[in-house]
């Protein structure tokens, strides 16, 4: 069983024209862990092309939501004692990632984490709130449920995915659950909280 | 009859099934005796784990990982901490290396000696499978008086662990091997001669090593289908690189391949345990004081008692991970089972489902 090949960078740069932003660490017992960002995400299916040549296994895909920048969150909670700061900062335009997408915390980033031998190569796709990410499905078939799951936890559309129902979360569930706040309350169906017993006076007409 | 010959069937197992540890509903196509067609329907202990991780610090996360899962929850603390102690650059204490061996390896007996004793059990032959679980006993007993607890043991904390052996605990250790050894040697004869469990499972539920690639499953599944792939060979960890870490593999990809597998690799975990004992360095358990975490992503990966575990962790400076998401073993696998199962018999269907060791739980988070 073998590891990355020592041109895995020029293999992944020349499978995704919208450039690379590669680095890797080497464990002390001798294992790799590459990160690969794409400047454009449509390129994952090329460059998973390229790795299902390789003998490259998927073993999982991560979606998140990487966080606004600390200072705009800050913004919101502490404004009365920073209020000059604030009223300067809307006008500021949020960072990018590599390939151009805004970290805005509504914009998503899709780790697919590859396996060859002992060694990890993760690629990174970057994608703005209401876009949309080509289905590696067709080439992994290990991909489908990672992806069924990241369309019911956000609102990324995976393109093409032959199988887009649910995964885990009931079709009556609202959808993108993770980017909602679900109260304590309503998550355990107010079994913890005495909201159950406020419903149950409710349902009663209010009579105590 | 004659009317519904060639006609096709569906059939619901599950979500609450006797022969299921834990929920799971297949939708399930027949036509007479045989299955044609499965569908897995997922999500009825899905409980949101990985949304909470990033809303508890993360030295409760070591804590709160530990509760994903009964039989491997050593494992996910143990790949959340490596990827702690990757992002932070820490290298923990040699000694505390061969106590994340031990460790792992003391549950993972526990977790095989207990898929065994299912197989018996779904086999009708009750009497095997209560005698595999009271060979399992002595380990249960192990943990309880190690680690102070029968499943969850808390032994993992970020830059090491969290007990010690002294010489009392480790001649106890030593003599439970002792005593585990010829047992786990005898009950492997059984599984290898006996007429009953060679018949249930022997060609039942095969999974060839092309369909375990495209799968992408992992583990004793992957083994017993030929794939030579065990996380503490391709990718040491802890102290593996300096055991002898021997990954038995078969080809045939049966039910019965998987069982003897797992058979096979309780005899290397008695054995690594042997020999940590003997190696264990003095020194140290754990790094002194609490580390800090700095922002970074890390990946990190162990064999767990079922397969190849991964942590995926991303920090941004705070007490709280930006983002944790790992992937159990159990969730590849999953997607083997439609080709395990077609063309199988009802009567076999859970102990295909068994065989390959489903956590739920896990899957599902």
């Amino acid at each position: 069983m073998t590891g990355l090949p020592q041109d895995i960078q020029a293999q992944l740069g020349a499978a995704a024209p919208g450039g690379i932003d590669y680095s890797a660490t080497t464990s002390p017992h001798g294992a790799v862990t590459a990160w690969c960002g794409l400047g454009n995400s449509e390129d994952i299916l090329a460059v998973g092309k390229a790795l299902l040549k390789l003998g490259a296994r998927l073993a999982m895909v991560s979606a998140l939501q990487p966080a606004a920048p600390e200072e705009a969150e800050e913004e919101e909670e502490e404004a009365p004692a920073e209020g000059e700061e604030a009223a300067a900062k809307p006008e500021k335009a949020p960072p990018m990632t590599f390939g151009g997408t805004p970290i805005d915390g509504k914009s998503y980033e899709i780790d697919y984490h590859f396996v060859l031998g002992g060694d990890f190569l993760t690629v990174v796709a970057y994608v703005a709130s209401g876009g949309a990410i080509p289905s590696l499905t067709p080439y992994f078939r290990s991909a489908n449920w990672p992806e069924r799951e990241i369309m019911e936890n956000y609102s990324l559309v995976v393109r093409d995915h032959p199988d887009p129902r649910r995964l885990f979360l009931d079709p009556s569930i609202d959808a993108s659950a993770l980017e909602r706040l679900i109260p304590y309350s309503t998550l355990v169906n107010a079994a913890s909280t005495k909201a159950l017993w406020d419903q149950v006076l409710a349902a009663k007409g209010g009579a105590s | 009859m004659s009317a519904s010959a060639g006609k096709t069937f569906t059939i619901p197992v599950g979500p609450l099934h006797v022969a299921l540890e834990e929920p799971m509903y297949f939708h399930i196509g027949v036509e007479g005796e045989t299955v044609r067609e499965v569908d897995i329907r997922a999500g009825h202990v899905h409980r949101g784990v990985e949304y909470l991780t990033t809303k508890r610090s993360i030295y409760q996360d070591v804590v709160l990982t530990e509760r994903i899962c009964a039989l491997c929850s050593n494992s996910h603390p143990e790949t959340f901490v490596m990827a702690c102690e990757q992002i932070a650059g820490l290298e923990i204490p040699e000694r505390a290396a061969y106590l994340r061996v031990i460790a792992a390896e003391i549950k993972r007996i526990a977790s095989h000696l207990f898929n065994l004793g299912i197989l018996a059990h779904l086999t009708g032959y009750d009497a095997l499978f209560m005698h595999a679980m009271q060979v399992r006993e002595i380990m249960q007993d192990v943990k309880e008086t190690l680690f102070g607890n029968r499943m969850d043991i808390a032994a993992m904390c970020i830059g090491g662990v969290r007990y010690d052996l002294d010489d009392e605990m480790r001649a106890y250790l030593v003599a439970a091997l002792d005593k585990l050894a010829p047992e786990v040697d005898a009950l492997a004869q059984t599984y290898r001669r006996n007429r009953t469990i060679l018949r249930r499972s022997k060609g039942v539920g095969a999974l060839t090593k092309e369909q375990a690639i495209a799968c992408a499953v992992v583990g004793p599944v992957a083994r017993a289908s030929g794939l030579e792939y065990d996380v503490r060979i391709a990718a040491p960890y802890a102290a593996y690189d300096r055991l002898r870490v021997t990954a038995p593999t078969l080809v045939d990809g049966d039910v019965w391949s998987r069982a003897m597998i797992r058979m096979t690799e309780i005899g290397v975990s008695i054995q690594l345990l042997r020999d940590c004992l003997r190696d264990l360095p003095d020194g140290p358990t754990r790094l002194p004081g609490r580390p800090d975490i700095p922002a970074g992503r890390a990946m990190g990966k162990c064999e767990a008692p079922r397969g190849e575990l991964i942590y995926f962790l991303k920090t941004n400076g705070a007490d709280e991970p930006e983002r944790v998401k790992w992937r159990v073993p159990s969730f590849p696998n999953w997607d083997a089972l439609p080709f395990m199962l077609r063309g199988a018999k009802i009567a076999d269907i859970a102990i295909i489902v068994n065989s390959i060791d489903p956590c739920v739980s896990c899957t599902e988070r």
